[in-house]
């Protein structure tokens, strides 16, 4: 098997339009979540905290250069970090609409933070709105292809909050499995008035800032955002500059609830013990684990039981939704790039609004930026429908 | 990769249905799935299900085997919970942002039936939904064949399932997607318009690397996303050579032809490829057109090579020719 390296890597989030932006923010442990809701009416404006990209879909359409009709925000801030990845790898026009790299995207909301476009489409027999293409997921992995003129393999994946994780996951496979040479892959959600009334509806929406791994969490905060990741084989590689080596990869369902995790916590625990087995390293050999930890009662205490049945006792550890919120189908990628920052910089980055440990684990995330030795890193992402899947990225 | 075990719910009583005389017809220009009582679902359960779930439920649960269980779900779904998503969407606005039931929301995500089926077989192998409009199956078939080689002794549920969804059709109506004309699926290949007639259904599959007793082997597989006929003739030629070197191989060539007059010059396209006797079947008026309507294509594929028998209605050219078996 070819060993899979990330040449490139590219970012848009609630505390920052690239990589360098995001990676003072995490330092200085920015949070980008406050109770502003700009994008569209909502009744939840100014009562809720949001990890909102601070861009308009207009100053986006001009930096982008997008002029095409029926471009969605969710699209919009996928192009954004994809550009940002491709430059960084340095990979030509060429390489990127050759027939041989891939295109593997996720998210959960494609054209869906059109909310009331697609009220109105779904149910009019007249003219629709510009966006009637724009609605599935997909749409946003299609933009992306005609944009760049892309030719290879192309897939748009969703599992729910842990879809991102799972393109990287098949991205490389892809590249190992002969049917692509290099692969860009990632994920993107906007904000939608249909995510926060769905999470709402299931009260894990916190009304204050979400608190991961805090005895007195009250819930999520919804974000929004997009990684990009090139991927290329290590026999093309030619010397040039290397962020990191995807070395572990695995995708487990919990098989317990539609919206929760099993007390157990056998998905995440199985899917972080086969990404140990595809890396090929004991426990112990993780330095850091970006935890999924998104504040909710439920995902925080299975998660944590699941890292102390792993690892015994847990190796440092934090969740960056006290930064940005969930970012849905983006978070596996958002993260992703963030585990890069620490191997590539030997550090790790606060978790914030943490006061108490949940009693039952004892467990404490970092709480300070601190440089450390970080030669393999843990990303967790967990989402509906069981899916648990983890990466482990490794210093090159 | 090897096929094992196949089931299908489609808009025929029998998929296969050998007289054309008796297949189903479209109803309010949809081909409409004929669903099954659905007995391996609990009642209680079946109720809260959309239509997607139920019949991608519907169709893998009599594959699944307790004593022998698979490794694994991969789902190819277009458009699966989108249904769902309208109807938490119509809660928002009517009821303004209120007290919102949550169960909609949680069927709405696109791993809705993978989810499910985790659920319900209690697997906690891999687990996964490609929503790649029509090239969600095939990718779900890319994925079950990566999964094998890495793990050569497991075996995989592999599945492709889509509904036509109220709002779903309503959306492609306004993309013009569907023929405007009320027209019999019998006389869809001779329409000579534009759009196509919307159908529906699951089809499952296990797979393994095993070939004991198979039914059949996806020997290679690619997928093209283009509007460019030349570009997919040129990929299918290079495809061809690739993996058909002995160019007699190929024995029958199972079209996508679906009646659109846009869409037609892209398999006339990789008609002019084959063999002139290569016997060509068309499928699509039997099913309708839908996303993962290739999931029921590689199922009349399977089922197709294990009778040995093809209802005179699919053939579209050389019908006469001896057939040897060997898709």
């Amino acid at each position: 098997m070819s060993k899979i390296f990330i040449t490139g890597i590219g970012v848009i989030s609630a505390i920052g339009n690239s990589v360098a932006e995001n990676h003072e923010a995490l330092k200085a442990g920015v949070c980008g979540i406050k109770k502003e809701l700009d994008l569209f009416p909502s009744k939840y404006k100014g009562l809720m905290p949001f990890g909102q990209v601070p861009i308009s879909n207009e100053s986006l359409q001009n930096k982008l250069q997008v002029k095409e009709p029926g471009v969605t925000r969710t699209s919009m801030l996928a192009l954004h970090a994809f550009n940002e990845a491709v430059r960084c790898s340095g990979i030509t026009a060429d390489d990127i609409s050759s027939p041989e790299t891939a295109l593997i995207g996720a998210n959960t909301v494609g054209g869906m933070c059109l909310t009331d476009e697609l009220y109105h489409d779904a149910n009019t027999s007249e003219a629709g709105s510009e966006y009637t293409h724009s609605y599935d997921c997909a749409s946003v992995n299609l933009f992306l292809q005609k944009h760049n003129k892309m030719q290879g393999v192309i897939n748009t994946i969703n599992t729910a909050c842990s879809s991102s994780a799972n393109a990287i996951m098949y991205g490389a496979m892809l590249m190992q499995h002969g049917f692509a040479k290099r692969a860009i892959v990632g994920g993107t959600d906007s904000l939608a008035k249909f995510t926060i009334n769905g999470f709402n509806a299931l009260h894990i929406l916190s009304s204050d800032l979400c608190t991961p791994f805090d005895e007195s969490r009250k819930g999520l905060n919804l974000g929004e955002g997009a990684a990009f990741l090139v991927l290329e084989k290590e026999e093309d590689l030619n010397g040039k500059k290397v962020y990191a080596e995807l070395t572990g990869y695995c995708n487990a369902n919990d098989a317990y609830h539609p919206s929760s995790l099993s007390d157990e916590g056998d998905g995440p625990y199985l899917a972080m013990q086969g990404a140990l087995k595809i890396a090929d390293l004991t426990a112990d050999k993780i330095d850091f684990i970006n935890a999924h930890g998104t504040a909710t009662e439920n995902n925080d205490e299975v998660e944590s039981r699941a890292m102390v049945r792993l690892f015994g006792t847990p190796p440092v550890f934090a969740s960056t939704k006290g930064n940005i919120g969930h970012t849905l189908g983006a978070a596996g990628a958002i993260e992703a790039v963030y585990s890069i920052l620490s191997l590539l910089n030997q550090e790790v980055y606060p978790s914030l609004h943490f006061k108490n440990a949940i009693s039952s684990t004892g467990l404490i995330p970092v709480l300070e930026y601190k440089q450390m030795p970080v030669n393999h890193v843990m990303s967790n992402s967990f989402g509906f429908g069981g899916n648990c899947s983890s990466l482990i990225f490794s210093k090159a | 990769m090897y096929i094992h075990k196949i089931y299908c719910i489609s808009p025929q009583q029998d998929p296969l249905q050998a007289d054309i005389e008796c297949i189903n017809e479209p109803v309010d220009k949809k081909l409409l799935a004929v669903e099954p009582s659905y007995e391996h679902i609990p009642p209680g359960v079946l109720r809260r299900m959309g239509k997607s779930i139920r019949m991608g439920v519907g169709t893998a649960l009599p594959l699944l085997d307790k004593i022998n269980p698979v490794d694994g779900i991969i789902i190819g779904s277009a458009n699966a919970g989108l249904d769902e998503c309208v109807k938490f969407l119509i809660q928002i606005v009517d009821y303004d942002e209120g007290q919102l039931t949550p169960g909609n929301f949680v069927q709405s995500t696109g791993n809705v039936i993978a989810g499910q089926l985790g659920l319900i077989s209690k697997n906690k192998g891999y687990n996964i939904t490609h929503m790649h409009q029509g090239l969600a199956f095939e990718n779900a078939v890319i994925d079950a064949i990566m999964q094998l080689n890495t793990n050569p002794a497991h075996s995989y549920l592999l599945g492709g399932v889509d509904e036509i969804s109220p709002f779903h059709y309503n959306i492609e109506t306004l993309n013009g997607a569907y023929k405007k004309e009320d027209i019999s699926n019998k006389e869809i290949y001779q329409s000579n318009t534009p759009g196509c007639l919307p159908g529906e259904g699951a089809a499952m599959f296990v797979v393994s690397a095993d070939k004991d007793a198979a039914i059949a082997k996806i020997k290679a597989i690619q997928t093209i996303h283009t509007d460019d006929v030349e570009l997919v003739k040129q990929q299918l030629q290079l495809f061809l050579e690739k993996n058909n070197q002995d160019s007699d191989e190929i024995d029958l060539f199972i079209s996508g032809e679906n009646g659109d007059t846009r869409t037609l010059p892209f398999y006339e396209a990789c008609e002019t490829l084959l063999n002139t006797d290569t016997t060509v079947l068309r499928f699509k008026h039997l099913c309708g057109e839908y996303a993962t309507a290739s999931a029921i294509g590689l199922w009349y594929a399977c089922q197709i090579l294990q009778t040995q028998e093809i209802p005179p209605h699919l053939f579209k050219k050389n019908q006469q020719k001896k057939r040897t078996g060997i898709f």
